[in-house]
C-alpha cells in the first residue's frame, strides 16, 4: 500500500505542478491574488507530494521491497542500512526523483521565502518553476518512474554499484542535485523578470541569495565527489577533467560569474542583461549537467545510470526549456536599461573582468566535454579530451584571474585608484614571491612553473586577508575602532574574504598536489616494503575480512619515516559478493597537510610466496585541495546569512485596508 | 486496497485544501504594495549604515547615495501593479481543483498497479520458512539458509548447505563466501573443503590456482583424495607447470580401474594438456556441472556488464574467462571492447592484456 500510496503521490505531484502552473500564470494575466495565491498552494502542495513518493521509495529500499522493480535493481537485503537508503537516489530513476524533490522544494522555498517578492514577479516566478517541475515529473512519470512494480518480485536484488557504497558517495548526491537545482530558481526569477520587463538593482538583490545558496551547495556537492574519487577510485587523483565532473563544474563556474555580476547589477543597476543571461545558463547547465551524465553520449569513468533513449527526452527538455528561455530573452535584452556608468579602472570592470575570464573558462570546459562528441558525429572517430587541454586552456584563464582577483575588493565602485590598489598590495607581493620562492628551495625537483603557481595561491590567501586588513584599518588605526570595524564588517564582506581565500588555498593544495606527488609501486610479500618519498612502507600482513556484504582482504602496512613509526593504515581491496565487483578501500595517512595514499592492489603470487601489488602515493598539501572548497561554501553561508539578503525582510504584515 | 484510496482521498484533499488556504490568504492581502521602494530605503539606510562604521569613503557614500536614490524616486513614480481579489477567481480555482485529481487518477490508473500490495523482505522470508523445503527455488532456499546462518553462525552443517544453495543459485561467490565459513569452523571434514575449493575454481573462472589451499587440506585429511589430486594438478598447469602436471594426472588415471568413467575424465585432461584434441569426451566431464556452472557465470558476468559497463575489473575477468573457455571469439571481442574503454588507463590495459594470454589450458574447462 505505501509504495501504490507513493506512486499515486508522484503522480498527484505533476497533476499538481500543471495547476501550478496554471493558476500562477492566471493569477498574473488576471491579476487576481487568489489565483496567484492558488498557485503558491499548489507549489506546496506538489513539493508534498514528492516528499511523500520520495518516502516512499526509500522505504520500499530500506525494507527491501523487491516487488519494486528499482529496488530489486539497486538493492539487496545484506546492503547496509545507510546504502539501502542512499540507493533511492543511487539509480536513473530515483536520481530523477531526487532532482524532482528538489525541484519542487525549491518551488516550495520560493513561495516561503518570497514574500518581499512584487506579486507579478513571484506569479511569474512560480509559473516558471511550475513549468520546470510540470516537465521534469512528466518525464519521471512516465520515462523513468522509479515505482513501476514487478508482478514476480526476485528473491534477491542485484545490488547497488559497490564504488556507490561510500558514505561521501552516500550523500555527495543530495547536495549536489539541491546545487543543481537551486539555480532553477534563479532560472525562474530570470524567466519571470523578462516577461515582466523589470531588471534592475532591486531584482538582483532577490536573485543574490538563491544563486548563494546553489552555489554554496553545489561546491560542497562537487567537493564531496572530488573526495569520494580522490579515496575510492584508488587512482591517487581527484579530479580527472572528466566529462561527469565537467557537467558538475560548468554550472558552477556559471553561478560564481553570476554571483560577481549580480553584486554589479544590485550595486550599479548595470550588467542587467549579462545577469539575467548567467542567471539563464546556469540552470542550463545544471540541465546540460543531468543530460551528459545519464545519457550516456560521452564514456566516463564514473557516469552512472546512463540509458541513451531517455537521454534524448532529457535533451528534448534540455533543448526547449532553455530554448525558450533564451529566445525570451534574445527579444527582451535589448529593451533593458543600461544602469549606471563606470570608468575603465573601477570595481565594476574588475568584476567585469572577472565575468569575462570565468566565462571563457566555461567556454572551454564545454568544448573540451562535447568535443569527443562532436569529433564522433562528424567522423565516427571516438577520442576523448584529457588533462592536456585543460592545463592549456582552463588553467592560463584561472591564473590570469587569480592574479587580477586580489586587486579587484580594494578598487572603488565606479572609478578606482590603480596606484593605490597597487601599495596597498606591496605586501602581498612580497609573500607571494617569498613563498613561491621558498617552495622551489625546499622541493625536489625543482620546478619554477608550479612555484609561481603555489605563489598564487599564497597571493590569494594574502591578498585576501590585506582587504580585510584595509576595510578595518588594522595597523593604522587604534586597536579599538579596528575592532568595531571588524564587528561592524556586513557579513557580505566577510563571505567574500573566505570564498578568496578558500580558493587561495585550493590553488596552494592542488598545484603542490599535483606537482610533487610522489608515486610508487611494487608487488610485496609479508613483510615486504617500498620508498615513498621520505617514508618507508612495508606490508606487514594482509588478512582476510568479511564485511556485510563484501569479503575482503586487509592489510596491515606500517609507515615509518628514518626508522621511526609514523603510523599504520589498513586498505582492503574488496569483493562484493553479489555482482563479483572489486574495490578498494585506500588506506590514508595525514601529514600534517600531506597524505600517504596507500593501495592494495590484487594478488600476485610469485612463486609460492603470497604477495599482493601495492601501490603507495606522496601527495603533498592534498588536504588543502579539499579544506578550500570548504572554505569558499563557508563564505557563501555566511554571505548568506547577511542581514541584508535575510530573505522576507520587507515582507508587509499590515492587513488589508 | 479499501487503505490506499482512503489515503489517496486524503492527500487529495489535504493538495485542495491548502490551495484553498493559499488562495483566501492571498485575497486578504490584495492590496499590497510594490516592495522595490522599501528595499531602495533599506539600500539607503545600508550605505548610511556602513559611512557611519567608515567602511566607506565620504564621495563614495555621495555617489552611492545619489544612485539609490534615483533608483527609489523611479521605484515610486512608476505605476504600482494593481491586483484584485475577484470572487470569481474561485469558480476558476474549483475547476483546476476538480480537474487536478481527475487527471492524476486517469494518469495513475494507467501508469501505477492498483492493488498490488507492499512485498518487503522480511515478509516474505517469514513465509517461505514456514513453507516446505522442497516447494522452494535454489534463491529461496539460500535466503532461508542464510537467515538460518546467522542465527547459528557455528554451525558447519548451515554454511556447508547454504554453500551449495548459492551454488545452485549461480552465485559462486556468495558460495565460496559461506563454504569458507563452514571450513572455518568444522576444519576437520574433508567434503567442505572439497566443494569449497570446486566452489573457488568456478569463483575465478576455472582457475584452480585460488583453490590451491582447499584442496591441499582435503589432500591432508583424505590422503590420496583423487577429486583433490585432479583439481592440484590443474592449478599446476594454470601456472604452467604443464608436465608436472600430466605426470600427476597419469598417475591418478592409473589408480582408476578401466571402464571408470573418471579414468576416461583424466585421460582427457591430460589429451587437452597435451595439444590434442579431446573429442572424445565432453568438455564437462572433469565435473559434472560444473561447465554448466561456469558457462552460467560467464554468461552473467557478460550480461552485467552489458548493463553496467564501469567495472574494470569484470572486464578483465570475462576476458580471462573467455580465453581460460578457450573462446577466442568472444574473448577478442570483449578485449577489443575493454581496451577501446580503458584507453586511458593503462593498469587495466596491462591486466586486460595479461588475462589475454590466459590459455585455455586450465583443466576445468
Amino acid at each position: 500500500m505505501i509504495v501504490e500510496a507513493g506512486a499515486f503521490a508522484l503522480i498527484l505531484a505533476l497533476a499538481l505542478s500543471i495547476a501550478q502552473v496554471v493558476l500562477s500564470a492566471a493569477g498574473r494575466i488576471r491579476r487576481s491574488a487568489p489565483l496567484a495565491g492558488a498557485g503558491e498552494g499548489a507549489a506546496l502542495a506538489a513539493f508534498a507530494a514528492v516528499a511523500m513518493a520520495f518516502a516512499a521509495l526509500m522505504h520500499a529500499f530500506v525494507v527491501s521491497d523487491f516487488s519494486v522493480a528499482n529496488v530489486a535493481a539497486n538493492s539487496h537485503t545484506a546492503k547496509p542500512l545507510l546504502y539501502r537508503v542512499a540507493g533511492t537516489w543511487g539509480s536513473h530513476e530515483g536520481s530523477m526523483l531526487l532532482w524532482c524533490l528538489a525541484l519542487t522544494g525549491f518551488g516550495a522555498a520560493a513561495v516561503g521565502l518570497g514574500g518581499s517578492l512584487p506579486r507579478g514577479l513571484r506569479a511569474l516566478t512560480v509559473a516558471t518553476q511550475g513549468v520546470l517541475g510540470t516537465v521534469f515529473l512528466a518525464y519521471t512519470v512516465l520515462a523513468s518512474n522509479p515505482l513501476v512494480r514487478v508482478l514476480t518480485p526476485p528473491v534477491e536484488g542485484r545490488s547497488l554499484n559497490p564504488l556507490l557504497q561510500d558514505p561521501a558517495l552516500a550523500i555527495h548526491p543530495p547536495f549536489l542535485y539541491a546545487g543543481y537545482v537551486g539555480m532553477s530558481v534563479v532560472f525562474s526569477l530570470a524567466v519571470a523578470a523578462l516577461i515582466e520587463g523589470r531588471i534592475d538593482a532591486a531584482w538582483s538583490r532577490w536573485v543574490r541569495p538563491w544563486a548563494l545558496a546553489a552555489w554554496s551547495l553545489l561546491t560542497v556537492g562537487i567537493t564531496l565527489g572530488a573526495f569520494w574519487a580522490y579515496y575510492e577510485l584508488g587512482w591517487g587523483g581527484w579530479w580527472f577533467w572528466d566529462p561527469v565532473e565537467n557537467a558538475s563544474f560548468m554550472p558552477w563556474l556559471v553561478a560564481t560569474a553570476l554571483l560577481h555580476s549580480a553584486v554589479v547589477t544590485e550595486k550599479r543597476g548595470a550588467l542587467a542583461g549579462w545577469t539575467v543571461f548567467l542567471a539563464l545558463s546556469a540552470f542550463t547547465f545544471s540541465m546540460l549537467g543531468a543530460f551528459l551524465v545519464r545519457s550516456g553520449v560521452l564514456t566516463s569513468v564514473h557516469a552512472f545510470a546512463v540509458d541513451p533513449k531517455r537521454g534524448v527526452l532529457l535533451l528534448i527538455i534540455l533543448g526547449v526549456t532553455s530554448g525558450l528561455a533564451f529566445t525570451l530573452f534574445a527579444w527582451r535584452a535589448p529593451s533593458l536599461g543600461q544602469g549606471g556608468l563606470f570608468a575603465p579602472i573601477s570595481r565594476e570592470s574588475a568584476l567585469v573582468l572577472n565575468n569575462i575570464l570565468l566565462a571563457a573558462a566555461t567556454a572551454t570546459v564545454l568544448l573540451g566535454t562535447l568535443y569527443p562528441l562532436i569529433r564522433e558525429a562528424m567522423s565516427g572517430e571516438s577520442i576523448s579530451v584529457g588533462p592536456p587541454y585543460f592545463n592549456l586552456t582552463f588553467t592560463p584563464l584561472m591564473a590570469a584571474l587569480a592574479v587580477l582577483l586580489p586587486a579587484g575588493p580594494l578598487l572603488a565602485w565606479k572609478r578606482g585608484d590603480a596606484r593605490g590598489v597597487a601599495q596597498r598590495l606591496w605586501a602581498a607581493v612580497l609573500v607571494a614571491v617569498a613563498l613561491a620562492l621558498l617552495v622551489v628551495a625546499i622541493t625536489s625537483p625543482h620546478k619554477a612553473f608550479a612555484a609561481a603557481g603555489v605563489g598564487l595561491g599564497g597571493w590569494l590567501v594574502v591578498g585576501a586577508l590585506v582587504e580585510l586588513l584595509e576595510r578595518t584599518r588594522a595597523f593604522r588605526a587604534p586597536a579599538a575602532e579596528t575592532w568595531h570595524r571588524l564587528t561592524g564588517l556586513p557579513r557580505g564582506a566577510w563571505g567574500m574574504t573566505f570564498a578568496h581565500l578558500g580558493l587561495g588555498v585550493f590553488i596552494m593544495g592542488a598545484v603542490f598536489e599535483t606537482s610533487w606527488k610522489v608515486e610508487a609501486a611494487e608487488t610485496l610479500p609479508r613483510g615486504g616494503g617500498l620508498d615513498i618519498g621520505a617514508y618507508h612502507v612495508t606490508l606487514d600482513d594482509v588478512r582476510p575480512v568479511a564485511g556485510p556484504n563484501y569479503d575482503a582482504d586487509r592489510g596491515t602496512i606500517s609507515v615509518t619515516r628514518a626508522g621511526k613509526p609514523v603510523c599504520q593504515v589498513a586498505p582492503e581491496r574488496r569483493l562484493y559478493t553479489v555482482g563479483g565487483e572489486t574495490t578498494s578501500e585506500v588506506g590514508l595517512c595525514y601529514r600534517g597537510a600531506s597524505h600517504i595514499y596507500i593501495v592494495l592492489g590484487e594478488r600476485r603470487d610469485s612463486g609460492a610466496q603470497p604477495a599482493w601489488l601495492v601501490r603507495a602515493y606522496w601527495n603533498p598539501w592534498a588536504s588543502l585541495i579539499f579544506l578550500g572548497p570548504v572554505i569558499m561554501a563557508l563564505g557563501g553561508l555566511i554571505s548568506l546569512s547577511d542581514r541584508r539578503l535575510r530573505l522576507g525582510v520587507g515582507r508587509r504584515r499590515e492587513p488589508a485596508a | 486496497m479499501l487503505l490506499f484510496w482512503a489515503v489517496a482521498g486524503i492527500l487529495t484533499a489535504a493538495a485542495a485544501g491548502l490551495i484553498l488556504m493559499r488562495a483566501a490568504g492571498a485575497s486578504a492581502e490584495a492590496a499590497v504594495v510594490d516592495p522595490a521602494p522599501a528595499l531602495y530605503r533599506r539600500q539607503l539606510g545600508e550605505i548610511d549604515d556602513l559611512a557611519e562604521r567608515g567602511l566607506m569613503g565620504d564621495a563614495e557614500r555621495a555617489a552611492a547615495h545619489a544612485e539609490a536614490g534615483r533608483r527609489l524616486l523611479a521605484a515610486t513614480d512608476s505605476p504600482a501593479e494593481v491586483w484584485n481579489a475577484n470572487p470569481r477567481a474561485r469558480r476558476f480555482v474549483l475547476l483546476v481543483l476538480a480537474a487536478a485529481p481527475a487527471l492524476a487518477l486517469g494518469l495513475y490508473l494507467n501508469v501505477g498497479s492498483p492493488g498490488t500490495a507492499d512485498q518487503p523482505y522480511a515478509r516474505r522470508l517469514a513465509a517461505w520458512q514456514r513453507s516446505d523445503l522442497a516447494s522452494l527455488n535454489p534463491p529461496e532456499i539460500a535466503a532461508v539458509l542464510r537467515q538460518a546462518t546467522s542465527e547459528r553462525p557455528n554451525e558447519a552443517e548451515g554454511f556447508r548447505l547454504l554453500g551449495l544453495a548459492e551454488s545452485a543459485s549461480q552465485n559462486p561467490i556468495a558460495a565460496v563466501r559461506a563454504l569458507r565459513r563452514a571450513a572455518q569452523i568444522a576444519p576437520e571434514r574433508p567434503d567442505i573443503w572439497l566443494m569449497l575449493g570446486q566452489a573457488q575454481v568456478a569463483a575465478a573462472g576455472g582457475k584452480a590456482s585460488e583453490a590451491q589451499g582447499a584442496f591441499a587440506r582435503a589432500l591432508q585429511l583424505v590422503p590420496g583424495d583423487p577429486t583433490a589430486r585432479y583439481f592440484l594438478a590443474g592449478a599446476k598447469a594454470d601456472a604452467g607447470r604443464t608436465a608436472e602436471a600430466v605426470a600427476d594426472l597419469t598417475a591418478l588415471a592409473a589408480e582408476f580401474p578401466a571402464g571408470d568413467d573418471r579414468r576416461a575424465q583424466v585421460q582427457a585432461a591430460i589429451a587437452r594438456l597435451q595439444g590434442q584434441p579431446a573429442a572424445a569426451t565432453p568438455d564437462a566431464a572433469a565435473d559434472p556441472g560444473q561447465l554448466a556452472m561456469i558457462q552460467g557465470m560467464v554468461a552473467g558476468l557478460a550480461a552485467r556488464l552489458a548493463t553496467k559497463p564501469d567495472d574494470p575489473d569484470g572486464w578483465v575477468r570475462l576476458v580471462r574467462a573467455y580465453a581460460v573457455l578457450g573462446d577466442t571469439t568472444k574473448r577478442d571481442a570483449a578485449y577489443a571492447t575493454a581496451h577501446a574503454k580503458y584507453a586511458k588507463a593503462p593498469q587495466v590495459l596491462e591486466q586486460l592484456d595479461e588475462a589475454a594470454k590466459a590459455e585455455a589450458q586450465g583443466l576445468t574447462r
